[in-house]
């Protein structure tokens, strides 16, 4: 495989003259419907960080014991965890719903001999896998499983 | 910098990807049991229900538990952190983008750190 190239390889050797002005992005491009879905899809990235130090902490107090887990599972029923974690789950089903939706059409057309399944069979297999293993994971921390 | 970053996409763009597909199917089921049911008093911490501390420590201490919460703490930081860095890129140009990408990859990094820690000291 061959390495890594170089940042700037594309470039032309030393600056030249040109006669165009430089490229301009147009004013109304981050108002365009399109370009504010790819936003908040782009903006959920806050709440993915976020909810995985939100994680990191639960975790580490239940490391530290029986009352530090009691104290931290009370803390998950205040009004500012509650709203946190109704935005995180809108943001995660729209991240979800929008991944799923793109990962059909990024398959190849072939691989080796083989053709990839139909787009809409792909979509169903990913939303299958995400429903079972949700249910599965309710099912096992609520108490239903194990 | 840039050269840095460039051997590292690979690796940073399977922890972004990793992110979003077991990040998200791990996710929906944490937050509709901790985030919608256990407030509206459906499911439990107190001794004896569902998340209390004995059961959810026997659960997270297993092998199976410990990489489950691994991945459901530490590829979340990295989906966020590679797509802050685009959406900056998109927004504000590239000419920050190292020290951006330093800053979000480098705070990714630390919790991936404090995670391990976390699982492993369970």
């Amino acid at each position: 495989m061959s390495g890594a190239a170089h940042p700037d390889a594309m470039a032309p050797p030393q600056p030249g003259r040109t006669r165009t002005a430089p490229p301009r992005k147009p004013s109304s491009w981050p108002a365009h419907p399109r370009m504010r879905v790819y936003t908040l899809f782009g903006l959920t990235g806050v709440v993915y960080f976020a909810m995985g130090f939100v994680l990191l902490y639960v975790f580490w107090q239940l490391g530290k014991g029986d009352a530090a887990w009691m104290s931290v599972m009370a803390s998950m029923t205040s009004p500012f965890f509650i709203a946190f974690h109704v935005l995180s789950l809108i943001s995660v089903v729209f991240v979800g719903v929008r991944f799923f939706r793109l990962f059909p059409k990024s398959q190849p057309a072939k691989i080796g001999p083989a053709k990839p399944p139909p787009q809409p069979v792909i979509l169903a297999m990913l939303y299958a896998v995400w429903i079972g293993l949700t249910g599965l994971f309710v099912a096992i921390l609520a108490g239903g499983l194990f | 910098m840039k050269h840095l970053l460039l051997r590292l996409e690979p690796l940073i763009w399977l922890l972004f990807g990793q992110g979003i597909l077991i990040g998200t199917i791990f996710l929906t089921g944490w937050l509709l049991v901790v985030g919608i049911a256990l407030p509206l008093g459906w499911v439990g911490f107190e001794p004896g229900q569902a998340l209390d501390y004995q059961r959810s420590y026997a659960l997270s201490s297993t092998v199976i538990g410990r990489l489950i919460l691994l991945a459901l703490i530490a590829l979340p930081m990295w989906k966020g952190a590679h797509h802050l860095r685009h959406l900056s890129i998109d927004h504000g140009g590239a000419d920050r983008d190292a020290a951006v990408a330093l800053s979000l990859y480098g705070l990714a990094a630390l919790g991936s750190i404090a995670a391990i820690v976390a699982v492993v000291r369970l």
